[in-house]
């Protein structure tokens, strides 16, 4: 790396420590929620597109995999007393009752869990192309829902879970979101990324140049996985509340959305659109919502932040295929050429 | 099921081949378009959920008689499924399959939530009428008349759409851009026209599907169509992908199996739905080709 | 000394066979031609082979390992790499990252040591970069190196296709139509090079292609294909005078093809 974008990265971290202190301190709770939300999205958003995006495999399956970080994190973090107020139809099943560990270990925990739950599932499932392999995902997702919704003494069913200790906090989100992107940024630029973009742009000219198609797929599989775990653990927590409901195909749609929107392939691409669609769903929530100003009222109409969402999706899809970014990164020689309006340098290879 | 007594096998099979026949109807649209276009139209469950409340306000707002109503709703649901298409998949023809599937997922959430604005979230109860829901009794197996008309329907309008795929101009038109666009192209067949034929046909089966589920079901929201929908998708894929007939035996699989697994096992109740998750995954691995169908193969 | 030998492969696809009891013999460091008219089942041969597909029966003996119903990217690694008839580079990578990847079958580094570039990776990464340069240079593409692999005309993208094989360190090398689109000029320099890879890399070759020229110029032997019924065997001069090959394939060669 040059010197020069050296020294850029780190006043640029140190501008995002410098925010994250201020915000965490002075902001109101309301704007709070929402950064938090975006980091968090970010998390989803790269977890998804590592599998859809840099691996080509069209994976439905996304809502599941954070559902069992949400409630592993959760149940590991909430406390005997509360546990036992959630779990008022049936008792929980021992050791669940007693098991506790701190919100890091936890959220680790839930990612890993994840993972095991992907490797699971990969093993037959990865060998399905295209829009089998999208259905029979988003298939095992249901799945995962339906058994949560049942296992009454583990996840407490239908009711979910309540009173989860917010731990959750900008400091751990942003945390989670720069250590997604670095091991991202990393992974996609070895090795093994390079042989899962191979997989993505062909499949069959992959396997001939000695790629193991299986392999590959489910490691990129269970990667993603195990932080969609860890972003479900963050957003269970922030959100003191889940239940099975939350994790139906619609959340997966979101996702779906940020990585559509960002450009399929990109990082950079993801965190812009991960803040974009985190911030509009939140802004946009007036839409659904009535507004009092004081001599009228306008009542809203529940259900149409949705419409402009799904709308967004197809525009995106329908008109500007790449997305925001395409499969292109940000880099600190682009930024400044661009400044410079001198034709783009090229791209360093390799790094 | 040794405790089970014949008649009430009976009355568990006729329930399980009246659903199996509303999930053959709906299925029917995905395996035609997945035929003609090689793609899961995520809509579909979508289209058949906007069928149903047409012939809601057909009844409810417009107070038509409902033999009316149903027929202006299966012509709107029609309608809607050929926009569907234009909008939403004809733009996207040549471009990566990803694509067209993005833009299926989106058509299908907008027209979901596009219900919810336009209908309301809350559930509303879908007119009765009297004639089918009449309650009998044959021997000593208690149902609604509607029962017995489902499976006649379904299996009335199999037979006129596999006369009209195989003996009219139309059909073979159909046929032959399943088979190969570009030569069917060739040919002298208009095959956006039979592209949105195809659309229009599947959509019009959904509907009668799907008014048919309204009065077995009276219960009707927007995301009503998303569980059927995967089922039917299901079901399609179990006869083989691209095949009606399949598609209608697999729609009776789903339907007969879900049904008795109940009654069987009532403990197993609450994963009802993951029935038909669990059928498709064993298929896919086992036999992705369904029972009915035919092998793809990738060129090389 | 044989290094590959086939044994009565057939494939069948439904009831159609494509290839019939294909036997073939490949020889340390020959040059072997596969012709035949168009659907004669070359294609399908190749993809037996390289463990596209698992021949319905019959045995493929590679150095005295049997790998048929192999996949291919076990066939690959143990030393058979392939070219496309129809050009199958990644398309979006650069020419650089194309032959990179051609490298990581190689590669004893862990997912872990990677994304951490721990020391093995990054000594492992150095030496596949610095061969794909080689390799990339070696076959005059070293200025398009950062170049996206589909802006290449398409003459370049198939010399990047064989980098890209002799990238995973091939023994044998199966080219499939490498000629394909090139004009005379471009031909003769094939000719040329492709013994020049073969003593370079100490490599046997095995090819599809329909330029005679080409053919006759460099294969030590060829086989003939005629809707999937092997019908000639033998030198450049036997084929040429065998009565059933000019029937059935000199007769409309050239001219038909492209």
């Amino acid at each position: 790396m040059k010197r020069r974008n050296i020294i850029l990265t780190s006043i640029s971290i140190l501008l995002l420590l410098v925010f994250i202190f201020v915000a965490d301190s002075s902001f109101d709770a309301y704007k709070v929620r929402i950064l938090n939300l975006c980091a968090i999205y970010t998390v989803l958003g790269l977890s998804m597109n590592l599998i859809n995006g840099f691996t080509g495999l069209f994976s439905l399956g996304h809502a599941g995999f954070m559902a069992v970080g949400a409630y592993t994190t959760a149940l590991l973090t909430m406390s005997a007393a509360t546990k036992q107020q959630n779990f008022f139809l049936a008792p929980i099943l021992p050791p669940l009752d007693r098991l506790n560990a701190p919100f890091l270990v936890a959220l680790l925990v839930g990612g890993l869990l994840s993972a095991f739950v992907a490797l699971l599932i990969g093993a037959p499932v990865l060998r399905l192309k295209g829009d089998y392999l999208a259905i029979a995902t988003l298939g095992f997702s249901e799945i995962i829902r339906i058994v949560f919704t049942n296992t009454q003494r583990i996840t407490n069913g239908a009711l979910g879970l309540k009173a989860i200790p917010s731990t959750t906090n900008l400091w751990w989100s942003y945390g989670a979101a720069a250590f997604t992107v670095v091991i991202m940024a990393l992974l996609i630029s070895s090795s093994y990324g390079k042989a899962f973009k191979a997989i993505r742009e062909d499949e069959i000219a992959a396997e001939s140049m000695g790629i193991n198609l299986f392999k590959h797929k489910v490691l990129s599989f269970v990667i993603g996985a195990f932080f969609a775990g860890v972003g479900g653990g963050l957003l269970g927590s922030l959100m003191g509340t889940i239940d099975p409901q939350m994790f139906k195909f619609a959340f997966t749609f979101n996702i779906l959305l940020i990585i559509v929107l960002g450009g399929m392939g990109s990082i950079t691409g993801t965190v812009i659109a991960a803040f974009i669609i985190s911030s509009a769903g939140e802004l946009l929530r007036f839409l659904d919502q009535s507004i009092n100003l004081g001599f009228v009222v306008i009542p809203g109409i529940s259900g149409l932040r949705m419409v402009v969402f799904s709308a967004l999706l197809m525009v995106v899809v329908l008109f500007f295929r790449n997305g925001l970014m395409g499969t292109n990164e940000f880099s600190w020689d682009k930024v400044i050429g661009l400044l410079q309006r001198r034709p783009l340098i090229k791209r360093r290879l390799g790094q | 099921m040794g405790h089970m007594t014949l008649d009430l096998f009976l009355q568990h099979l006729t329930n399980g081949i009246s659903l199996g026949s509303l999930y053959a109807l709906i299925a029917i649209g995905y395996t035609m378009v997945y035929g003609i276009l090689r793609l899961i139209n995520f809509a579909h469950g979508d289209i058949f959920m906007m069928a149903v409340y047409f012939s809601f306000f057909g009844v409810a707002t417009f107070g038509m008689p409902w033999y009316a109503a149903f027929i202006v709703a299966i012509i709107l649901t029609a309608l809607l499924g050929m926009v569907v298409e234009r909008a939403a998949y004809k733009p996207l023809r040549e471009s990566p399959k990803v694509n067209i599937l993005v833009s299926a997922i989106g058509a299908s959430f907008l027209l979901q939530n596009l219900a919810v604005v336009i209908f309301g979230g809350r559930p509303k109860a879908f007119p009765t009428v009297k004639l089918l829901q009449e309650v009998m009794t044959i021997g000593s197996v208690t149902l609604q008349r509607l029962t017995l008309v489902i499976p006649v329907v379904t299996l009335t309008l199999l037979a006129g759409l596999l006369f009209l795929i195989n003996n009219t101009k139309s059909g073979m038109a159909m046929r032959a851009v399943s088979k190969d666009h570009e030569t069917a192209g060739l040919m002298g067949v208009d095959v956006n026209r039979t592209i949105t034929l195809t659309f229009g046909i599947g959509s019009a089966l959904a509907a009668v599907g799907a008014i048919m589920w309204g009065m077995k079901f009276p219960q009707i929201n927007p995301t009503m169509g998303v569980i059927p929908g995967l089922k039917c998708f299901i079901a399609a894929v179990i006869g083989g992908i691209g095949n009606i007939t399949g598609a209608v035996i697999g729609g009776f699989i789903l339907g007969v199996g879900e049904i008795m697994l109940v009654a069987m096992l009532p403990s197993l109740t609450g994963y009802r739905d993951a029935f038909a998750f669990i059928l498709l995954i064993v298929i896919l691995l086992f036999k992705p080709t369904g029972i009915m169908g035919e092998k793809i193969s990738e060129k090389v | 000394m044989s290094v590959l030998k086939t044994e009565n492969i057939t494939m069948k696809f439904g009831g159609l066979t494509a290839v019939k009891d294909f036997n073939l013999e490949l020889n340390q460091n020959e040059i072997v031609a596969l012709i035949g008219p168009n659907g004669a089942g070359k294609t399908t041969a190749f993809n037996m082979i390289t463990g596209v597909y698992r021949p319905t029966t019959g045995s493929i003996i590679y150095n005295g390992q049997r790998i048929a119903g192999l996949k291919p990217d076990a066939i690959t690694r143990l030393g058979l790499a392939r070219t496309f008839q129809n050009i199958r580079l990644f398309k979006e990578l650069s020419v650089l990252d194309n032959v990179f990847i051609a490298n990581h079958l190689h590669l004893n580094s862990n997912i872990f040591e990677a994304t951490f570039r721990l020391p093995r990776y990054r000594r492992e990464k150095r030496e596949k970069l610095q061969r794909s340069e080689f390799l990339i240079e070696k076959l005059g593409l070293k200025e398009f190196m950062n170049e996206k692999s589909s802006s290449l005309p398409y003459g370049l993208q198939r010399r990047l296709e064989i980098a890209r094989a002799l990238a995973t360190d091939p023994k044998i090398l199966l080219l499939d139509e490498p000629a394909a689109g090139m004009n005379p000029k471009e031909t003769d320099d094939l000719t040329a090079f492709i013994k020049e890879i073969r003593d370079e890399f100490d490599l046997t070759i095995f090819m599809i292609e329909h330029h005679m020229h080409l053919v006759m110029g460099i294969s030590d032997r060829i086989y003939v294909l005629d809707h999937g019924v092997t019908i000639a065997e033998g030198n450049p001069y036997e084929i040429q005078n065998d009565p059933r090959v000019i029937e059935a394939y000199l007769g409309v060669s050239e001219d038909a093809e492209d």
